[in-house]
């Protein structure tokens, strides 16, 4: 037997829990056409073939739940879609395989090329999640690989290749547990800066003994472990970062984070963060403009669930989703605690309209982790999407309705602030119980809709398709900063037409571990036009652009106008 | 008179309507007394509830949340004593306000609600506690930012480390304080729901005891009043019976007096006339003076006989019922100017006097309600044989029966008073909805009785 004939064996023992978790039925329903859309699984068909490797050998260690996630982004700039998946590796002592995250190149004809090792990515590392963002401005997006140890930060030379540049840019020598991350601009000097998730202090040689049944080794709870403070890099402009996590107020040893989302709280035109804490109170870090930040996750009354309990959040995404303005906030949370679904009162606080939103009963016997805000039928209202999935294989034993391998959801919003969960009627084998965690959209067949990316735990990635039926219509812009980021990260857009409007971030980070596409797109239902877009980039500028055909993309440019493209 | 025909009621008999009241007063006393006694035992168990139990639980909550920052700052401060973050112990400062914000709200709202029972000198030293803390974590961040971290490390191991230790025994303490507290508290409540218990029981059995006392003492008091009842109407109807049998001998009587004596006396003095008149010559004045005093006698034995008849057709005893109501009907519809339809049935038989003058009175008083009160201008009179009794309707269509007047009522009475006598029944309908049927039955006489 050939090496490669043994990892391909191996792959299939890795892939064997999975694939026993098949269910044909969910495999063979057919879409619900009222839907108006339907999701079609073109992973294999993509050339997508991606196993996740936990380097789980029964030792238990803490990391291998936990990941990974995936991202969608333009890494060579041609205005398409490529894939990136991040991988973990085994641990040291019990080596079976190699494994490292993959790079899919988007060849525009709905297939893609595994470029890893031409990209020079082809390198082992225990990886958790991305955050993609141009953090040297010069046009093609970077990467910050978070991992169990050392994190990466590979910087895109624009020739297709990336070159590691963790020590050049002094972000080397700080081994942790990092999971989520973002790069966004919170001093507004036109660089991108970095945030970092860290979710405890844990290495293989410190690893707790936990155990269920008092003699077998188990997967222990965080509360095992001692928290780890949030990371803060600010980008000094030369290629290097300096450590600003201490002087910036975001410094906190008892956080246990897992997720990040950018967000304006409190509409000032500085980006705040919100942190999903597992365990622990939730962070909502105001920007106060100098360089600092201060924790308001209590009084916004974000911080604990409503029983005034520290959930165990997961994933976050932020969006406007009853398309009033105002950021609403979804947080994935551990089984029996719901996703807690965010909006702002008219004091400014958050409360939690979950249960009344129909996304509180629906996710209670559920884990979630990826969770992202899309409007998947173009009909004008934000969808959500969650990636779920337990990190306990025996949790069938314990609690009889919750399983290990979970159905994905997505909750359809209906304009009123009800959503419910579709993901049954969707068709593509997308409600198929899978042990689900990262989770991220964007347009690859540049047809104007949003697919999905979704990655599980010790297990494959699921591209699905989505392919629209009803007649929906939709407007693309993707930004370019000059003055500002060139990732115009931190940008609003927004959009009216016929007395409605609609406002996007432009962020990176949220969801789990992953990061979207960084053009915005929004759906218009039957509207063949919108009357105008304003956009207030990052610096705080503002621009207007009127009367624009749906059913293409169009390039800003800050400060240089707007350019329609031929399609999407 | 009346005195000697009914004997009085028995002196024992009393209202029962006094020991009715007294025995309402007593259970309005004792239901009075127990709803006072539970709203008290109520307001106690709410003044437990709120006073102790759901304050206790608040502070207890608020103690809870002082020991998780306790806690929160415990960790903290051995994070920084590890010396394991590339930061410099200024970092915590954030973590510490963070903490410090939500623990002055805790101990704000901690105060409100703390249980009565806890002492100034607690309250006190709490609060001295946590500003000595607060006052030794301020010290050792001004060494952290002079750069001096060995003395903010040394700080925190000798003097932060000890005092966060101190602040969480007298949280603690006050925590098992609570726990105490509630648990007396717990016992209080399940001594007044024992208490309550045992009244209600009590309670219960007094007013079980009240109710069969006075369900027995209503029931004799009914069996009196009922007994007192059917004496009084018993000897009501022997009364009426007596006044109506005196009324009809008395009537019997005048009539016959009228028909006997004073027919005869005046059939007399017209025979005398006509004799005197014959013996005067023909056109004498005398004569024509005699012959006027004649027609006027003549009229006036007429009168009495009229008279006589209606206080007591003589017929009645001489040719029965039958024959009178055949003669008595005409004379209604004459006299009142109504038409009556008068039918017969069966197999007629003779009625004794003494039962066809109660027959001829009742037939006799509702023909007079009906010329009277109805409104008609007909009535049938239908008068059935039947094997077994003689059946007498009296029937109009006017306005119907309305029983209103004293004077309709004593009628109505005598009518009835009457069938009874008879050992009969009557009975006053509305057939069509409009107009009175009255309806007297009366049993047919057995022949010994009759022959009597």
């Amino acid at each position: 037997m050939n090496r490669r004939a043994f990892l391909r064996n191996l792959a299939g023992l890795a892939a064997a829990p999975a694939l026993s978790l098949w269910d044909p039925r969910v495999a063979r329903a057919a879409p619900n056409p009222a839907l108006g859309f339907h999701f079609t699984d073109v992973t294999t068909s993509a050339g997508i073939h991606f196993l996740h490797n936990s380097g789980a050998f029964g030792g238990k260690f803490l990391p291998e739940t936990l990941g990974s996630g995936c991202a969608f982004l333009d890494y060579d700039g041609d205005g398409w879609q490529d894939i990136l998946l991040i991988n973990g590796m085994d641990w040291a002592g019990h080596k079976r395989q190699r494994s490292t995250l993959k790079l899919y190149r988007n060849n525009r004809n709905g297939t893609f090329s595994d470029v890893t090792r031409a990209a020079g990515l082809d390198i082992e590392m225990y990886g958790m999640g991305v955050a993609v963002g141009d953090y040297n401005n010069d046009g093609f997006p970077d990467l910050y690989i978070t991992c169990v140890g050392q994190n990466r930060l590979f910087r895109n030379t624009g020739k297709g290749t990336f070159v590691d540049a963790t020590k050049a840019s002094g972000l080397a020598g700080r081994e942790t547990l990092s999971t989520s991350a973002l790069w966004f601009d919170y001093d507004r000097d036109g660089l991108l800066d970095l945030f970092v998730c860290n979710y405890v202090k844990w290495s293989p040689e410190h690893d707790v003994f936990c155990s269920l049944d008092g003699k077998h080794k188990s997967y222990c709870t965080p509360e095992a472990y001692r928290g780890e403070t949030c990371w803060l890099f600010h980008n000094r402009g030369d290629g290097s970062f300096e450590d600003v996590t201490a002087r910036s107020g975001i410094f906190d040893s008892s956080s246990k984070s897992l997720g990040v989302a950018m967000l304006d709280y409190d509409q000032d035109g500085w980006p705040d963060l919100l942190v999903a804490n597992d365990t622990q109170p939730n962070k909502l870090y105001r920007n106060q403009h100098n360089g600092t930040f201060k924790d308001v996750a209590v009084e916004a009354g974000i911080a604990f669930s409503a029983e005034g309990k520290a959930r165990a959040g997961m994933g976050v995404d932020v969006a406007d989703y009853r398309n009033s303005g105002n950021p609403g906030v979804a947080i994935t949370n551990f089984d029996n605690e719901m996703i807690g679904l965010y909006q702002v009162t008219g004091k400014g606080d958050y409360v939690d309209v979950a249960m009344p939103g129909g996304v509180g009963q629906a996710s209670k016997d559920k884990l979630g982790f990826g969770c992202v805000f899309f409007d998947a039928d173009l009909d004008g209202w934000l969808d959500l999407a969650v990636a779920n999935g337990h990190i306990d294989e025996t949790v069938r034993n314990i609690r009889g309705n919750v399983g290990y391998a979970q159905p994905p959801q997505l909750f359809l919003n209906d304009g009123s602030g009800k959503f419910r969960d579709v993901a049954a009627g969707v068709g593509g084998a997308f409600a198929q119980p899978k042990v689900g965690r990262g989770l991220a959209y964007g347009d690859f067949d540049r047809d104007g809709d949003l697919d999905l990316l979704l990655t599980t735990n010790n297990g494959a990635a699921f591209l699905y398709r989505n392919d629209q039926s009803a007649g929906n219509r939709s407007i693309r812009f993707q930004l370019t900063g000059t003055k500002s980021n060139r990732d115009a990260i931190g940008a609003t857009v927004q959009i009216f037409y016929n007395g409605m409007q609609q406002s996007r971030l432009v962020k990176g980070g949220s969801s789990y571990l992953s990061q979207s596409e960084l053009p915005v797109t929004f759906g218009l239902g039957k509207q063949d036009k919108i009357e105008r877009v304003l956009v207030r980039w990052p610096n705080g500028a503002t621009e207007e652009h009127k009367n624009l055909a749906a059913g293409r993309a169009y390039h800003l440019v800050e400060g240089k106008g707007i350019s329609p493209q031929s399609g999407f | 008179m009346y005195a000697l025909c009914v004997p009085r009621p028995p002196a024992s008999r009393r209202s029962p309507t006094a020991g009715l009241i007294l025995g309402l007063v007593i259970t309005l006393t004792a239901v009075v007394a127990y709803s006072w006694y539970i709203s008290r035992q109520i307001s106690g168990l709410r003044a437990l509830q709120n006073n102790l139990v759901d304050r206790n639980r608040k502070d207890s909550l608020q103690l809870l949340r002082i020991q998780n920052d306790l806690n929160s700052l415990g960790l903290a401060m051995r994070d920084m004593l590890d010396n394991d973050e590339p930061y410099p112990l200024t970092a915590w400062s954030a973590q510490f306000n963070r903490v410090r914000a939500d623990l002055d709200d805790a101990l704000r709202l901690e105060k409100q609600v703390a249980v009565a029972d806890r002492t100034p000198e607690q309250q006190q030293y709490l609060g001295n506690s946590f500003m000595q803390f607060w006052d030794a974590v301020d010290r050792t961040f001004a060494l952290a930012r002079e750069g001096k971290e060995d003395e903010a490390r040394a700080q925190i191991r000798l003097t932060l480390q000890a005092r966060q230790a101190a602040l969480n025994t007298a949280v603690a303490r006050l925590l098992v304080q609570n726990n105490e507290s509630e648990e007396q508290a717990a016992q209080q409540i399940a001594d007044i729901y024992n208490r309550v218990g045992k009244q209600v029981y009590l309670f219960l059995g007094a007013t079980l005891v009240a109710i069969v006392f006075t369900s027995l003492y209503l029931i004799r008091a009914n069996r009196q009043l009922f007994a007192q009842l059917a004496t009084l109407s018993e000897q009501r109807s022997d009364l009426a019976q007596k006044l109506i049998a005196t009324q009809e001998s008395t009537l019997r009587y005048v009539s016959r007096e009228l028909h006997d004596e004073f027919g005869q006396i005046l059939t007399a003095v017209g025979a005398m006339m006509r004799r005197a008149g014959t013996q005067l010559p023909e056109g004498s004045p005398l004569r024509a003076d005699l012959q006027e005093v004649r027609e006027i006698t003549q009229k006036t034995l007429d009168s009495v006989r009229t008279l006589s008849q209606a206080l007591h057709p003589v017929m009645l005893d001489e040719a029965g019922l039958e024959s009178t109501l055949d003669w008595y009907l005409p004379t209604v519809e004459r006299q009142a100017g109504i038409g009556i339809s008068y039918e017969k049935s069966g197999a007629s038989f003779p009625v004794s006097g003494n039962h066809a003058v109660h027959v001829y009175r009742v037939v006799q008083e509702a023909l007079n309600n009906v010329t009277r009160h109805s409104g008609a201008n007909g009535a049938a009179v239908r008068l059935r044989f039947l094997p077994e009794a003689l059946e007498v309707e009296v029937e109009d269509r006017g306005r119907g029966f309305v029983e209103k007047s004293s004077r309709q009522g004593i009628g109505l009475v005598a009518m009835r008073e009457r069938a009874e006598l008879l050992g009969g029944s009557i009975q006053f309908l509305h057939p069509n909805g409009s107009g009175t049927l009255v309806r007297l039955k009366v049993p047919r006489e057995k022949p010994e009785a009759h022959a009597e």
